[in-house]
Parts: structure tokens; C-alpha cells; sequence
């Protein structure tokens, strides 16, 4: 019944956007703005062009970032989960990657590529794709052994065992690790921005914090949450025309 | 499941009232500090009057916070009582009920250049390297264009006057805006002579200013008073002889367990403080106000004309006048 998941969809927006706009007024703080406030400001800035070149700027290491690290990470988690040699290898980076305080080691980025696109690209990255990699290689050494049995049994060669079983039996979580690790990537993206130098989105943050214009500043992060949302719904459409089996109705049912 | 959910919803109702009430529980004398910064060279002369102010019976906490927004923030919200900065868009766009007590700095920043430029006219167009967006470097050069009728080419952000002079060593830029001390070091260093200090026009306005909610001053108003009194007679004694900070400095607090090199550098860093005029012996008060007014205006922090803003609804300024007296 999609008419009842689309309702319920709004409803909860409602309850959400309904409780911002209370919290607004009562005021729980006073760099606390109301909905209706940080939407006009969106608009505001949507309207003025500030919102569109900001997302022109903070896009650029966001979708590098993000495409380097899904297809780099679901290369290199199909090599670890292959084989463990390269598990051996390779786990242990991303196992420190996934658990290191990044923010506290962006000095250290910087100090090594500079203020520009690089470091915010290796930001994104390092939020991104251990989650990626880690997944992918879970996923793939979980493949069911008789499956992979079965394969070989008619006979299959090595790459279309891989392609045609072992792909399709992680791709759940494959495409799990990618929606994880796709919405780390804008908060690398965010967090580069307010932490290296203040671009994009992050830099409509920080000014309208010093000028307590808190409404764009609400309005810059509502925006961003949004189209990480929209992308996530997306990469769920994507996912179920490449893997017809994946239907389980979740986040865009 | 029903007793579960129960459950839940009483442990949700209870946690954030045992937060709430320990909290409120933890509100005794100790005023709360909420400074900007981490405790360095800058804010010895803060510790020493916190220390003169303790020894006059008041006890004092601080905590540093990570930039001066999460300062303002936590004052806001009551989290702390006294806080560091210049809070004057959140005071007037939010109509947060916050007062400046107290100017702790002013705002002294140099414009430096390489040899290409000899005058703030010759930027006119040229490229120029600052703190941050809508930050107090920032409103210099706002200010700069609006008098001098020039208009800077584009502006790229660096944070920290010492990476900014690092910036201008690297030859990764050749024109920035840094503050006293960088200033100094950088002319007295050798590289000094590959550089131009461009000569400005005088700034009162305050970098640094200490401020609070206005009903915790009026429910506190002695602790406030023994504070600003401590501050404005270290302030006092400094401009006659810069050297008292270094002497008091307490061993044993935030500053005295600096480097040792830091410390033997106080001494320089406030006789050069005090001869660059970056602290006011009277505390700021009206004079510094109505500076901020007219500068925070055209720095476009504050909006309106300078002339009709009430100094009253930005500062408090009961315990300076009496500590004056």
C-alpha cells in the first residue's frame, strides 16, 4: 500500500518539522530559529543564488570523494573478501581509518596536501569508504558456500562465479555499506568544510553563526541533510533495478 | 510490551530532570568562565586579575571552549555565567538578553604587505589574505574599503595571524591583516625588511570583551563588581609597568604551567601590548561602546544606523563605573 507509506512519510515530517517549529517559539535557546524562519531563509538564499553556488563549491569534493570511494571501495572489498592475502593486508588500514578521530587529524591532512581540493577529497574519503570496503568484504566472504558450489559444479569460470553468484549474494550489504558510507561522505564533506577552510555550505554555517543570522545557518544544514536524504533514496532505486531481489521496503517505501 | 514502553517512557522523562536538577545543584557561588580560547600569552593578564579577584573572595571556574561562538552559545544557554568575545550580532539580531561588562582588547590588527605595496590605497583591487568570514579581520578590511574608498580584490581565509605569516613567508600571498604580536615578530625578525606595515587609521573597538546574561549580573552583581574591579586595577597597574603580569602570574595556574619560553616572553609581549595601546586602563566602558557601535555598523555585524543604537542594550556598565570610583 503506497498510499499508506507516503502518509505516514508526511505524517512524520509533519510531527517533526511541527515539533522544530514549537521549539522555535517557545524559544529552547535563542540561536534557536523556528522552521518556518529557516525555511524562508532557504528560500531566501535559494532565490539569491548564495544556496546554489554554495552547493557548486561543497559538491565538488563531496561527489569526488564519494565516487572515488564507491567504486575504489567496492573494488577493494571484493580484493579483501577474495582473498586473505589482501585481507591481511589491506583490513588493518581501514580498520584504523573507520576508528580514527578524524577531526582532530585534519591538521595532519593539511600539514601534508594543503588547504585545497585534495585534503576535502581525502576527508570525505576517509569517512567514506571504510565503511564501504569493510561491508563489501564482509558481504562477499559471507557468500553462501554451496552457492559458490553450485557454480562450480556447472562448471562456471572463476569470473562469473564472481559476477554472477558472489555479487548478487553480497549486494544487500554491499549497498548497505555504500548508504552508510555515502551519507559519512557528506558529513566529511561538511566537517572539511567548517574544519579546513570555510567553502560552500560550510562557509554559509560558519558566517551566518558569526553574524547570528541562525536561521540560514539552520536553513544551510536542513539543506544538506535533505539532499543527503534525496541521494540515499536514490542509490535504494538504483539498487533494486540492478538486483530485482533486493525489494525490502525500507527508507523510500 | 506495553510495560516495556512503559518503561521507556519513564526513564526518558526521568533522565533529562536528573540533568536538569543536577545541574541546577551545581549552581553554587562558583561563577562559571567560558573562555575562547586555550589558556596562552594573551590571557595572562586575564588569569592575573581572576587571581586578585579570588583573593577579594571570588571563586572562579573556567572552562576553554574550542571558538568564541560555542562561548557565546554556552552563556546563552546558562551552561556558564561569564563569557569571552564580541557578541553583538547575537545580541541584536537574536535579542539575546546578554551585556558586555568589560573591553578586554581591542581590536589592533596591522595590515602587512610585501614591498609591492606601499600604501592601503595601492590594495585597492589586490587580493588579500584574512582570519574569517564575518570575523574581526574581516570587518577591518570592511571597514578599510568603506573609508578609504577602495575595494579589496578577492579574500581567501586562513585562520591564525601566525599561519597568515607564515602564508606571507611562503610568498603564498602578499597582503594580510595580523595582529600586534605577529606584527612585532615578523618586523623584528630578518625577514622584516622584505616587509611593509601600511600605516591605518586608529581602531577603539573591542576584539575581546567579557560579557553575561543581564540577569545573572543583576543576581550577581557583587561577584561581577569584585570581578571588574580586579580586572580594571590589573588593567591599571599594567600601563604603568607591563612587567606585574609576568610577577604574578600564579606558578601553579594555567598560565604559569605554560612553556618556559612562553613566559619569558610575557614581559615583551605586554610592554608591547601597552605601548600598541591593545588594552584600555579604564576598561573600555562608554568610549568603547559607542566605538563598537559605529564600527560592529559598518562592519555590517549590526544593522542600523550607529547613532540611534542604545549603548544600554548592549552593555552593563554598573560595575565598571563603580570600579572606576
Amino acid at each position: 500500500m503506497p498510499d499508506r507509506a507516503l502518509l505516514l512519510k508526511l505524517l512524520s515530517a509533519v510531527i517533526l518539522f511541527g515539533a522544530w517549529e514549537i521549539a522555535g517559539h517557545i524559544p529552547i535557546s535563542y540561536a534557536f530559529p523556528t522552521f518556518l524562519e529557516s525555511m524562508s531563509a532557504m528560500f531566501r538564499m535559494i532565490a539569491d543564488g548564495t544556496m546554489i553556488d554554495a552547493y557548486a563549491e561543497t559538491l565538488r569534493p563531496l561527489v569526488v570523494g564519494v565516487a572515488i570511494s564507491a567504486v575504489l571501495g567496492i573494488a577493494i572489498g571484493l580484493w579483501i573478501g577474495l582473498s586473505n592475502f589482501f585481507d591481511w593486508l589491506f583490513s588493518p588500514i581501514f580498520i584504523v581509518m573507520q576508528a580514527a578521530p578524524l577531526a582532530a587529524l585534519i591538521p595532519l591532512l593539511v600539514l601534508a596536501y594543503g588547504i585545497g581540493l585534495t585534503s576535502k577529497v581525502l576527508v570525505v574519503c576517509i569517512m567514506a569508504m571504510p565503511v564501504i570496503v569493510l561491508n563489501t568484504a564482509g558481504a562477499v566472504r559471507n557468500t553462501p558456500e554451496s552457492l559458490k558450489e553450485m557454480g562450480r559444479a556447472f562448471l562456471a569460470s572463476e569470473p562469473s562465479i564472481i559476477l554472477r553468484i558472489i555479487i548478487p549474494a553480497a549486494s544487500p550489504v554491499i549497498f548497505a555499506g555504500l548508504r552508510l558510507g555515502i551519507s559519512a561522505g557528506f558529513i566529511g564533506a561538511i566537517l572539511a568544510e567548517l574544519k579546513i577552510t570555510p567553502t560552500g555550505v560550510g562557509d554559509i554555517i560558519t558566517y551566518s553563526r558569526s553574524i547570528a543570522d541562525y536561521p540560514s545557518m539552520y536553513a544551510a544544514i536542513f539543506s544538506i541533510i535533505l539532499l543527503a536524504v534525496l541521494f540515499l533514496n536514490l542509490l535504494e532505486r538504483t539498487e533494486t533495478l540492478l538486483f530485482k531481489g533486493n525489494e525490502r521496503g525500507y527508507v523510500s517505501d | 510490551m506495553r510495560q516495556f514502553l512503559k518503561k521507556v517512557a519513564a526513564t526518558a522523562l526521568a533522565i533529562p530532570l536528573a540533568i536538569g536538577l543536577s545541574t541546577a545543584s551545581v549552581q553554587a557561588d562558583t561563577i562559571r568562565i567560558a573562555l575562547a580560547e586555550t589558556p596562552s600569552d594573551e590571557l595572562a593578564a586575564f588569569f592575573v586579575a581572576l587571581e586578585r579577584a579570588k583573593a577579594n573572595g571570588l571563586d572562579y571556574e573556567w572552562t576553554a571552549f574550542s571558538d568564541e561562538e560555542l562561548a557565546i552559545q554556552a552563556v546563552l544557554s546558562g551552561q556558564m555565567d561569564i563569557g569571552f568575545g564580541t557578541p553583538y550580532a547575537a545580541m541584536q539580531r537574536s535579542k539575546a538578553p546578554l551585556r558586555i561588562v568589560f573591553q578586554l582588547s581591542k581590536l589592533k590588527f596591522f595590515p602587512v604587505t610585501t614591498k609591492k605595496y606601499s600604501s592601503l590605497e595601492d590594495l585597492n583591487g589586490e587580493p588579500i589574505l584574512l582570519h574569517s568570514r564575518g570575523g574581526g579581520t574581516d570587518s577591518i578590511a570592511n571597514v578599510i574599503e568603506d573609508r578609504l574608498g577602495i575595494e579589496f580584490g578577492e579574500r581567501s581565509y586562513v585562520p591564525g595571524s601566525s599561519n597568515r605569516v607564515a602564508a606571507l613567508l611562503g610568498g603564498r600571498a602578499d597582503a594580510t591583516i595580523i595582529d600586534l604580536s605577529n606584527k612585532n615578530k615578523l618586523m623584528r625578525s630578518e625577514a622584516g625588511e622584505n616587509f611593509n606595515v601600511l600605516e591605518m587609521f586608529e581602531v577603539e573597538a573591542s576584539d575581546e570583551a567579557l560579557f553575561a546574561n543581564l540577569n545573572w549580573i543583576q543576581e550577581n552583581e557583587e561577584d561581577v563588581n569584585t570581578f571588574v574591579k580586579a580586572l580594571v586595577s590589573v588593567w591599571q597597574d599594567m600601563a604603568e609597568d607591563p612587567t606585574i603580569i609576568r610577577r604574578e602570574t600564579n606558578p601553579d595556574g594555567p598560565i604559569g604551567q605554560l612553556p618556559q619560553e612562553i613566559l619569558d616572553q610575557l614581559d615583551g609581549f605586554y610592554a608591547d601590548a601597552v605601548e600598541g595601546g591593545l588594552y584600555d586602563p579604564n576598561g573600555g566602558g562608554r568610549k568603547a561602546a559607542q566605538a563598537d557601535m559605529e564600527w560592529y555598523s559598518a562592519a555590517g555585524q549590526l544593522d542600523g544606523d550607529a547613532s540611534e543604537l542604545n549603548i544600554e542594550d548592549f552593555w552593563y556598565l554598573a560595575p565598571l563605573d563603580a570600579a572606576m570610583n
